[in-house]
């Protein structure tokens, strides 16, 4: 098994009258276990602008209902351009430029991919999915 | 205006030949701009007993006030637990009035997320509020925080 570590620390000294400092580690493990997440995939895609919705990461047999955690940033610099989250085109928000999400994703079904879609402007999207498995496609 | 930092560290030393270490930070800003954002809950923490699921983060009683909707909001939702063997499920009402599972915190995990914070109706009926649904009776501490415009 495999150790990986996901830590957030949220910051600011002036969003509240006092200092918010909170931070948090997790160790990604397989679903309902002790056991470290041994997969992972990671890529940088660029986004068409053209407010077409696409898979990001597709949701498989291998996958639904595990421990899969996914990691995603927004490498654009022009920060009026954003990528819309999707799951099963359920909006989850704007990923605006310089951002990043970090979500597990059980994949409850088959359709439940993570999408992404840019309304405006082509965007660049990092991206990586710790996981148990997945389902391959035949040849 | 209010300057706040969100910085993830992913890091691994054997879940490949090669350790990994991704690490970024967001400055967290309104919409469209460079300036930060400034509203937040502050840091919330409820408890749960049953497998019922519950609205989380309830659009229509949320502190009174509605959060600008399309923006660039975030979400922090994290299970204090320790057990690895039960967990949360968080979703999100989609636009057809469903929920749409997002996935599942077991006890240390947290998640952080952008949000549109879409209000439809005070029906609920197409808001996208995020609900969760414990996966047993066993007592279960959440925290979150909304940072918003």
């Amino acid at each position: 098994m495999a150790t990986t570590t996901a830590t957030i620390t949220l910051a600011s000294t002036d969003l509240l009258s006092d200092s918010l400092s909170l931070s948090s580690t997790t160790t990604l493990y397989d679903a309902g276990t002790t056991t470290g997440l041994t997969q992972y995939d990671s890529g940088r895609v660029e986004i068409p602008g053209d407010n077409n919705i696409y898979i990001l990461l597709d949701s498989t047999a291998a996958a639904l209902d595990k421990g899969n955690r996914v990691y995603v940033a927004n490498k654009n610099t022009d920060e009026g351009h954003y990528v819309d989250m999707l799951i099963d085109e359920a909006v989850l928000g704007r990923l605006y430029a310089g951002d990043w999400m970090f979500i597990p994703w059980s994949q409850a079904d088959a359709a439940a991919n993570l999408e992404v879609r840019a309304p405006n402007e082509a965007n660049t999207v990092e991206y990586a999915i710790f996981h148990e498995g997945r389902t391959f496609t035949g040849a | 205006m209010a300057t706040t930092t969100a910085t993830i560290t992913l890091a691994s030393s054997d879940i490949a030949d090669n350790a990994i270490s991704i690490s970024n930070t967001a400055t967290l800003t309104k919409a469209g701009s460079t300036t930060g954002l400034d509203q937040t809950s502050g840091l919330r923490r409820r408890t749960f007993t049953s497998m019922s699921t519950v609205k989380l983060i309830d659009l229509d009683h949320y502190q009174d006030q509605t959060l600008t909707e399309n923006a660039a909001a975030k979400v922090y939702i994290k299970n204090t637990g320790t057990s690895t063997a039960e967990h949360v499920a968080v979703g999100i009402q989609n636009g057809a009035g469903a929920l749409e599972e997002i996935g599942w915190l077991y006890g240390g995990d947290w998640m952080f997320f952008p949000y549109s914070a879409v209000w439809d109706s005070a029906a609920h009926a197409n808001n996208q509020d995020i609900d969760v649904t414990p996966s047993s009776t066993d007592s279960v501490t959440l925290e979150w925080m909304v940072i918003y415009e």
